[in-house]
């Protein structure tokens, strides 16, 4: 599905690469903060060398200065280094997800398509972190090394063999411990997952509290919500009993090492290959050993999830566009539409023309070939086969944006946005923003809520009812005035009052511009100045309303 | 649009936030008050986590003493047979702690869970309990947060904090305990740093409340406009709105980044912070081995010991200082899910009246959402036993207000309301919906598998019966083409229906619960002419022998009615068969010539 787009390694690269100074200068200074902390047990060793066992008090006070330097220069790393690595991380995420915003809601579209919106938001927030947490933790694993590198130096300067053990001991002993957690890890990620299936669950009620209530299901849904909660202990205790065994047996393996460690130290400094504070640093080093290599196995796991998002968010920004660009643009439109043999989806070889200004109405006994025949009207989609014209120019010749400022298609599930009713239907004027507002019978709504029209909508303007946020979404297209306005069931959720109100008032709002009513309600179709009927994805009557009323068939569809 | 999208609010109860009444939270005495009854509970449990986890660490301590011992050896060059000594404890030492660490961890989950699972139940059955009223006067999103926000955050320091805390905790106790063992003065040295630690923690927590609390809150800010955004994605290109989009996504994640990076400041401002400490604890701890040696008081042993005992606090002291703010969070969660508590509940009548038919009576009834703004004013009817009523008014007439009233779903401020000869005070919330069932505007689809979502109606139901309620109301095909038939998973997660589906499902919900009263107030209309067809079927299906008050979004349900009711303005303004009231040419007749016209004179 990729069209020569960037692939999940161009997009980690690119998410680090832009952050190149940043992640470099936290790398510095991580590899600074890791050398520093290895050097503590050193100088915790050189105190009991140089002053402790030898009761020399100025020597007590020099070193005392050096750990002070040394704790100075370690946490002032540690905070920069991490906030710098941090914002590396934050900017890069930042970055993806502007370019997957982009890329989404490009005119040309393609990259929802076949996607929830939920997984598309998923993948710019937590893919997009994890790909901008590769960036972040790059410097701790370059940071990871060099304490290694500092302590292996160090721990080879006090004594080889001493240091060639700890070191060559300390890979096996990791592989060890994965070895010994894999299988766990792998059994506690189900279990994890059954163990939070009791919130979901409880979520799912809660939103279901009205259905539950209307029908006395209370006591039922308790009974079930006991039940998920009851395997969901049982499920998250047998993860916990997992990685207990699992913390322990690390702790205990840890633990042995250190004391082989110390056998090794003791015999060596027993017969005085080395001191007995180089015995303690080398013990302290061994246990500071640990901190990187297990970092290094964090950095490790962080670089393969970055991975996999990294893929995710490729193959979004690499899907292919729903429609190719055209140049052509159309000053001025008249608004006459033709279509010529189209063929697309339930659509089998339409011919269709709407001449500019006219109102038309247009009823499909398939639903499906309503969709479809949006989808072509708007270019969401470029038909099969057959030619969809404006004033006589392919639509496949026009930039999508331009065309989409010609042909304005209001779909029957449009989505209202956050924001003020007013804000959700913007306009070029005032005036033709309280005409739109009046002629959708907004203005009814908006005396029903609190702060009238600067009322802020929910999300998706939930709270608002089906039947109000239709008649936003006709003002909103209504007060774009569109030379062409093509609009799909309008007021299925609007009373019949207020809908035979609307259809009073939307041939006048939309006077000597072209406006295509596909729909099967009568109250619209009666003002339309001819409708249409597609069946079999071609159009098989064409008349007034009231002259196809005679119609049964047309009645069946049309006069429930 | 699907059928978990398609969430309608009624239109008689705007709500506005700035009005809402919260659910109460409870004081940290309360919260403490139930904290303390549930570890009552688990006293067992809680005695035996603490003393594995207390041997454990206690054990893990010795090591810090034999090392030391070692050094002494080694110091007196005791010779390597001296050492094995020592060694083979280490050994057990190293093996004991890690057995330890085990049952000790997986003591404290088990202890947590099994709090954590007694939490939960008993709360979210709370919630399901509560009247619906109060629920929707703090608006239905406060309910939703507490049963799943507070849930999770507890859930989540219960598994991740509270482990390492308990470990921490112990660790820095009985390391204190061990120095003093070794001598006194090693103890106070290293209290020496604790000011430090008291300071930083308050600077941090004071400040870190706040930045979490604006950071969710513009996580949540983002991810809900990247769904408005990418949902709405059709109508932004259709509108031309591409641009404004991306820089309301670009503006929201900005903000969001911001946010992360001023807690990223915070919280490598406190372990900054809590470096000095460890410096300042581990200078005094080698003052102090240092004049103790001098003075011959303790070996260069005992003061190695006592520098690696602190040296080894470093990461403990971290985790249980930054853990503090976590369990802070949690207990603010708890004290807000036994804030539910304090509600009161529906109360039973001690000796409930049962319905004797299914005739509804309804007398003064009025009722108002906001003082001020009554929404029905003495609004009386009389439904037969069978007889099938449509009650029909323009959108905010207040249909919808007396189907919840006449559900017993909300209670009416003035009036009363009998079902089957009884007052519905007399027949108690439980009789009440034993008797009415009301199938609302909202359409929600239970997670899970559809056969347990209809379960909800009627738990004892067998297979056959399910299929013989999904006949009634004619979705036995869909169903059975579903890929596993009854066993489908549908909702949240699952398989997407339809709202028409979705409809049908909550009309075979009904015909499992039986009810001798049923309200329906489905929006019929989302489904589009023919859907609604076939929607107005399955409701005279699943109506087929009780009563029935349907309120009547197309007046098609209106006319086959055996009576209509008009409202307006919260008041019956008519009321008889279709037929009369068409001759009547009062309100109706406007309403039917209106449609009628519409329809041209051929329908």
């Amino acid at each position: 599905m990729r069209t020569g787009g960037p692939t999940g390694g161009d997009v980690l690269r690119r998410a680090i690469g832009g952050q190149r100074r940043l992640v470099t200068g936290a790398a510095l200074l991580g590899m600074t903060h890791q050398a520093c902390e290895a050097l503590v047990p050193v100088v915790i060793g050189v105190v009991i060398d140089r002053a402790v066992a030898t009761g020399d008090g100025s020597a007590l006070l020099r070193w005392l200065l050096v750990l002070a330097v040394l704790f100075l220069v370690l946490s002032t790393c540690y905070r920069t280094g991490a906030r710098v690595g941090e914002r590396a991380g934050e900017q890069a995420a930042h970055r993806l997800r502007s370019e997957l915003a982009t890329r989404v809601l490009d005119p040309r579209g393609g990259a929802d398509t076949g996607r929830l919106a939920g997984a598309l938001a998923g993948i710019a927030t937590g893919d997009a972190k994890r790909v901008g947490g590769v960036a972040t933790v790059l410097p701790y694993g370059v940071a990871a090394v060099a304490g290694l590198t500092v302590s292996a130096v160090l721990l080879l300067r006090i004594s080889v063999p001493l240091g060639l053990l700890v070191l060559l001991g300390i890979p096996p002993l990791l592989w060890l411990g994965h070895r010994i957690s894999m299988p766990l890890e792998r059994r506690s990620g189900v279990e994890q997952e059954r163990a939070a299936q009791a919130g979901g669950i409880a979520a799912d009620l809660v939103a279901g509290l009205r259905v539950l209530k209307g029908i006395g299901a209370e006591s039922a849904a308790v009974a079930r919500y006991r039940t998920t909660s009851q395997d969901s202990l049982a499920a998250a205790l047998r993860a916990a009993r997992s990685r207990s065994w699992h913390d322990g047996a690390i702790l205990a393996l840890t633990g042995v090492f250190i004391v082989l460690i110390a056998l090794v130290g003791a015999v060596l400094a027993m017969n005085g290959s080395i001191s007995v504070g180089e015995l303690v640093a080398a013990v302290g080093l061994a246990q500071f050993l640990l901190g990187p290599f297990q970092l290094l196995t964090y950095v490790n796991g962080e670089f393969a999830q970055g991975r996999a998002s990294a893929g995710r968010i490729a193959s979004v920004l690499a899907a292919p566009a729903a429609v190719a660009t055209g140049t052509g643009s159309v000053a001025d439109p008249l608004g006459a539409l033709r279509l010529r043999g189209v063929h697309h989806g339930a659509l089998r070889g339409l011919d269709l023309e709407i001449a500019a200004g006219s109102l038309v109405g247009v009823v499909a006994r398939d639903p499906a070939a309503a969709a479809d025949l949006l989808l072509c009207l708007g270019r969401e989609t470029d038909p099969e086969r057959g030619t969809v014209e404006l004033d006589g120019t392919d639509l496949t010749a026009l930039d999508p944006t331009e065309l989409r400022a010609a042909v304005l298609v209001a779909h029957h599930d449009a989505d209202l946005f956050e924001g003020t009713l007013r804000e959700n239907v913007p306009a070029a004027s005032p005036a033709a923003q309280a005409a739109a507002i009046t002629a959708a019978a907004v203005d009814e709504v908006a005396e029903a809520l609190p702060q009238g029209l600067d009322t802020a909508l929910d999300a998706g303007g939930s709270s608002l009812s089906g039947g109000q946020r239709q008649r936003v979404a006709l003002a909103r297209a209504l007060a774009a005035e569109p030379p062409v306005l093509v609009v799909h069931d309008p007021t299925t959720a609007v009373d019949t009052v207020t809908e035979s109100r609307i259809a009073e008032r939307l041939r006048t709002a939309r006077r000597g511009r072209t406006t295509v009513l596909v729909t099967t309600s009568p109250a619209l179709l009666a003002l339309a100045d001819r409708v249409v009927v597609l069946e079999q994805g071609v159009v098989t009557a064409d008349g007034p309303h009231h002259e196809l009323a005679a119609d049964a068939s047309y009645r069946s569809v049309v006069l429930a | 649009m699907t059928a978990s999208t398609a969430a309608t609010i009624d239109e008689d109860t705007p709500m506005p936030a700035t009005e809402r009444e919260l659910l109460p939270t409870a004081t940290g005495a309360e919260t403490l008050a139930v904290l303390r009854g549930l570890l009552r509970r688990q006293r067992g449990l809680t005695a035996a986590a603490l003393t594995v986890l207390l041997l454990g660490t206690g054990i893990g301590l010795l090591t810090a003493p034999l090392l030391g011992h070692l050094v002494d050896l080694v110091d007196r060059k005791a010779g390597t047979g001296a050492l094995t000594l020592p060694l083979v404890l280490l050994v057990l030492v190293a093996l004991g702690r890690g057995g330890a660490t085990a049952i000790g961890s997986a003591l404290v989950a088990r202890l947590g869970e099994t709090l954590l699972a007694s939490i939960r139940e008993q709360f979210v059955e709370r919630a399901l309990r509560l009247p619906l009223e109060r629920v929707e006067a703090a608006g239905v999103g406060d309910l939703t947060s507490r049963v799943t926000g507070d849930v999770a955050l507890i859930a989540r320091t219960v598994r991740q904090a509270l482990p390492e805390f308990a470990r921490s905790a112990l660790t820095i106790v009985l390391t204190l305990g061990a120095l003093a063992v070794l001598d006194w003065r090693f103890a106070a040295a290293v209290l020496v740093a604790a000011p430090v630690h008291v300071f930083t923690l308050r600077w941090y927590l004071g400040r870190a409340i706040p930045v979490y609390a604006e950071q969710r809150v513009a996580t949540g800010a983002l991810q809900q406009q990247l769904l408005d955004s990418v949902g709405g994605a059709r109508t932004v290109r259709a509108f031309r709105l591409t641009d404004r989009h991306v820089g309301l996504v670009e503006q929201r994640s900005q903000a969001a980044v911001d946010l992360s990076l001023r807690g990223i400041r915070l919280v490598t401002g406190f372990f900054s912070r809590l470096n000095l400490a460890e410096f300042i604890g581990l200078s005094s701890v080698l003052v102090v081995g240092f004049l103790l040696v001098d003075d011959g008081s303790v070996s260069i042993g005992t003061a190695t010991a006592a520098a690696l005992y602190f040296h080894s606090l470093f990461n403990p002291i971290n985790a249980a200082l930054v853990l503090i703010d976590d369990a802070q969070s949690a207990g603010a969660s708890l004290a807000r899910l036994v804030g539910l508590s304090a509600l009161p509940v529906e109360a039973e009548p001690a000796e409930p009246a049962t319905a004797l038919d299914g005739s509804v009576e309804v007398a003064g009834l009025g009722h108002a959402y906001r003082p001020g703004h009554p929404v029905l004013h003495d609004v009386s009817l009389t439904v037969r036993d069978g007889e099938r009523v449509a009650l029909v008014g323009a959108s905010g007439a207040g249909k919808t207000t007396l189907a919840k009233l006449v559900s017993g779903v909300h209670r009416a401020a003035e009036g009363t309301v009998r079902l089957g000869g009884a007052d519905t005070a007399a027949l108690g919330p439980a009789g009440t919906r034993r008797t009415v069932a009301l199938i609302s505007q909202e359409v929600h689809v239970f997670a899970g598998p559809l056969a347990d979502d209809l379960r909800l109606a009627r738990p004892e139901a067998d297979d056959a019966e399910l299929r013989a309620a999904l006949e009634r109301v004619g979705a036995q095909d869909w169903v059975a083409a579903l890929p596993e038939g009854l066993d489908t998973v549908v909702g949240e997660g699952g398989h997407r229906l339809t709202v028409a589906q979705a409809q049908h499902l909550a009309l075979a919900r009904l015909v499992l619960t039986d009810p001798p009263v049923a309200i329906l107030d489905e929006a019929t209309a989302d489904a589009g002419s023919a859907g609604a067809r076939e929607l107005e079927a399955a409701a005279a299906g699943a109506l087929a022998g009780r009563t029935g008050l349907v309120v009547a979004h197309r007046l098609t349900q209106a006319a086959s009615a055996d009576r209509i009711v008009v409202l307006d303005r919260g008041r019956v303004v008519e009321t008889g068969s279709h037929q009369e009231l068409v001759a009547a040419g009062g309100r109706y007749a406007e309403l039917w010539s209106a449609w009628a016209d519409s329809r041209v004179t051929t329908g």
